[in-house]
């Protein structure tokens, strides 16, 4: 049980982090791969707000011992001027692969900067000290302490997909997809396209600070080895899964990809005696999944339908024939319909 | 012409790696009227209509748009001015709905702000009703209202032009730019859009085709510009200036049935 609460609460703080990338990807289209960084940032920034003063030979900087929810919400506004200069760098004539190669060099520097200033974040052996915060003020045991983590984290996650989803169904998410479809058509109609695509940057990148944050209360510690610039690509596997674009897709995928591969690989033996077998194999079957999903449905399980209503779902049938609702998607998943392939929708 | 020129282009030039792909190029578009803007390949008619809506920048020159400057403004500043152009493949929104894409020139800012989406979906919605019902009007003009929630990218290439056009009969330009609009366009279709057109002209657009097909420019034009080699040669009513001398000789070097 406990096992189980700690795994759905990762999985709803990694759901965060994805829709942050589902606003920068899915909806803006830009390849981001910095990311992670953001994510990072929030999981430092609040354990050095929460706790004290480093003593030697620890070093970081702040140390405020500032209340949680205090920290969460300076660590996310700290994080939003940083990407917003990333942004508006990267973002102003860079695009597609030479946009992923800038936020890719953006992270790399990150990383390798907090790993050698031992200064900032104690380096490479990181920072502690985070220990089952707002468990004080709110009279919580240590084990009654996993199910609070696990509804502020979930409480969290309902409210940014309830808010996201607003904007996804609105002339806001129409006129993002209009900008990823053909930026330069989206200009042509008066779209400011640079000033979007960073809003919409800076939007993400809160979203992954506030999962950092989250992250910092279910970690307590962090130091370089959790986030290596490849972690990006986790997230990338949950948004693709789930339906680029698709608000509460992206939350279904993201369940899918943590939990669904966590449990897949979870008995497997320490061959050899090395403990990192599992977690080795876990991560080639998640870049085999990558590969096929891109190869044979790049619209991900549940493809985003901005704009089409329910009654018009369907597949090649008429309306109300099968194919809409959960019923149309297990047989989808079963490969038993044709929805979602343009081929065989066009009404000619 | 008597009425004002909304598009005043003056000694435009734009050079590529030592080649004046527009050079000196110089014309009016008089306020109301079609014209057409011609010349053989590389005549530097589509480098000449980026400068003019923002998608390049020209080494010299003037374009004045209703009497404002806009060289140097980025694209989405001249659109919001007025002046609409689409380009020479259909640049149809593909994951959106035909309905989308029409929504989408109706060019409704203010209900794309994320915090009125967020906090006061209610005005949103008014608005969104209010455009929804000119824009089912422009489907069924352009026979698209049958497609209305097929997304575009499932489109044939005759389907995406006339979400294209439908977009800018949303969008009610002051004026609008068309990238070779016949390309890869059966006569039937043809028709259609040469109605659209006029229907664009009664609303109040004033119209720019560029374009290959001679007997379209013919038929949809009041007035043509000839460009040849970066330099406009002539301008006038097309009748007039078919056989012009300089004309014919700028088409017969590159073009010959077209003419």
């Amino acid at each position: 049980m406990t096992y189980w609460i700690s795994i759905v609460t990762e999985a709803c703080i990694f759901s965060i982090m994805a829709q942050g990338l589902n606003v920068i990807w899915g909806w803006a289209g830009d390849f981001d791969l910095a990311l992670y960084g953001y994510v990072a940032l929030g999981v430092y920034l609040t354990i050095a707000m929460t706790t004290g003063p480093p003593s030697a030979p620890t070093e970081y900087i702040l140390g405020w011992h500032l209340p949680y929810l205090v920290a969460v919400l300076l660590a996310v506004l700290i994080v939003l001027p940083i990407a917003a200069i990333v942004g508006a760098v990267a973002l102003r004539n860079l695009r597609e692969i030479y946009f992923a190669i800038t936020t890719l060099g953006v992270i790399s520097v990150l990383y390798v900067i907090v790993q050698i200033d031992t200064s900032l974040f104690n380096g490479f052996n990181g920072i502690a000290g985070l220990v089952t915060p707002m468990a004080g003020p709110l009279g919580l045991s240590y084990n009654n302490y996993k199910y609070f983590l696990l509804a502020l984290c979930a409480v969290v996650l309902l409210i940014v997909v309830f808010a996201l989803q607003r904007l996804s169904s609105s002339p806001y998410g129409r006129a993002m997809r209009s900008i990823r479809d053909n930026e330069e058509a989206a200009a042509a109609f008066g779209r400011n396209i640079f000033r979007s695509k960073l809003i919409a940057y800076v939007m993400g990148a809160g979203l992954a600070a506030l999962g950092g944050s989250l992250f910092a209360a279910y970690l307590g510690a962090f130091n370089p080895s959790a986030w290596a610039p490849q972690e990006i690509l986790t997230l990338y596997a949950a948004v693709l899964v789930g339906g680029r674009g698709n608000v509460r897709g992206v939350v279904a995928g993201t369940f899918i990809v943590y939990i669904g591969f966590i449990e897949l690989t979870r008995y497997l033996p320490n061959v050899g005696g090395r403990t990192e077998f599992g977690p080795s194999v876990r991560q080639i079957l998640i870049g085999a999944m990558i590969v096929l999903m891109l190869k044979y449905r790049p619209q991900g399980i549940f493809p985003d339908r901005h704009g089409v209503p329910r009654s018009a779902r369907g597949g090649p049938g008429p309306p109300g024939a099968p194919g809409g609702g959960w019923r149309g998607r297990l047989a989808l998943l079963a490969g038993r319909s044709n929805r979602g392939r343009p081929e065989e929708s066009v009404s000619s | 012409m008597s009425a004002s020129a909304i598009l005043e282009v003056t000694a435009l030039t734009k050079t590529f790696g030592g080649v004046k792909a527009v050079d000196d190029c110089t014309f009016k578009v008089p306020e109301g009227s079609v014209v057409g803007l011609i010349g053989p390949n590389g005549a530097g008619k589509s480098t000449t209509i980026d400068m003019v809506s923002g998608f390049g920048r020209p080494d010299q020159g003037s374009v004045r748009f209703d009497g404002e400057e806009v060289v140097n403004r980025p694209p989405h500043w001249i659109s919001r001015l007025g002046l609409i152009r689409t380009f020479q493949a259909p640049r149809e929104w593909g994951s959106l709905t035909v309905l989308d894409n029409v929504m989408l020139g109706m060019r409704a800012f203010g209900r794309e702000s994320i915090l009125r989406n967020l906090f006061a979906r209610r005005s949103v919605r008014r608005g969104e009703d209010a455009d929804r019902v000119r824009v089912e009007e422009i489907l069924e003009q352009f026979n698209l209202a049958e497609l209305r929630y097929d997304r575009a990218e499932t489109l044939s290439g005759g389907q995406k032009r006339l979400v294209e056009f439908a977009r800018v009969a949303a969008a009610e330009p002051r004026l609008v730019i068309l990238d070779e609009p016949m390309g890869g366009v059966n006569p039937v279709l043809g028709e259609r859009m040469s109605q659209a057109i006029k229907r664009f002209v009664s609303r109040g657009s004033t119209v720019v085709i560029v374009e290959h097909n001679m007997r379209f420019i013919e038929e949809t034009c009041d007035e043509v510009v000839v460009m040849d080699l970066g330099h406009v040669i002539a301008q006038g009513p097309y009748r007039a200036l078919r056989d012009d001398e300089r004309v014919v000789s700028a088409y017969l070097g590159s073009a010959e049935d077209n003419v």
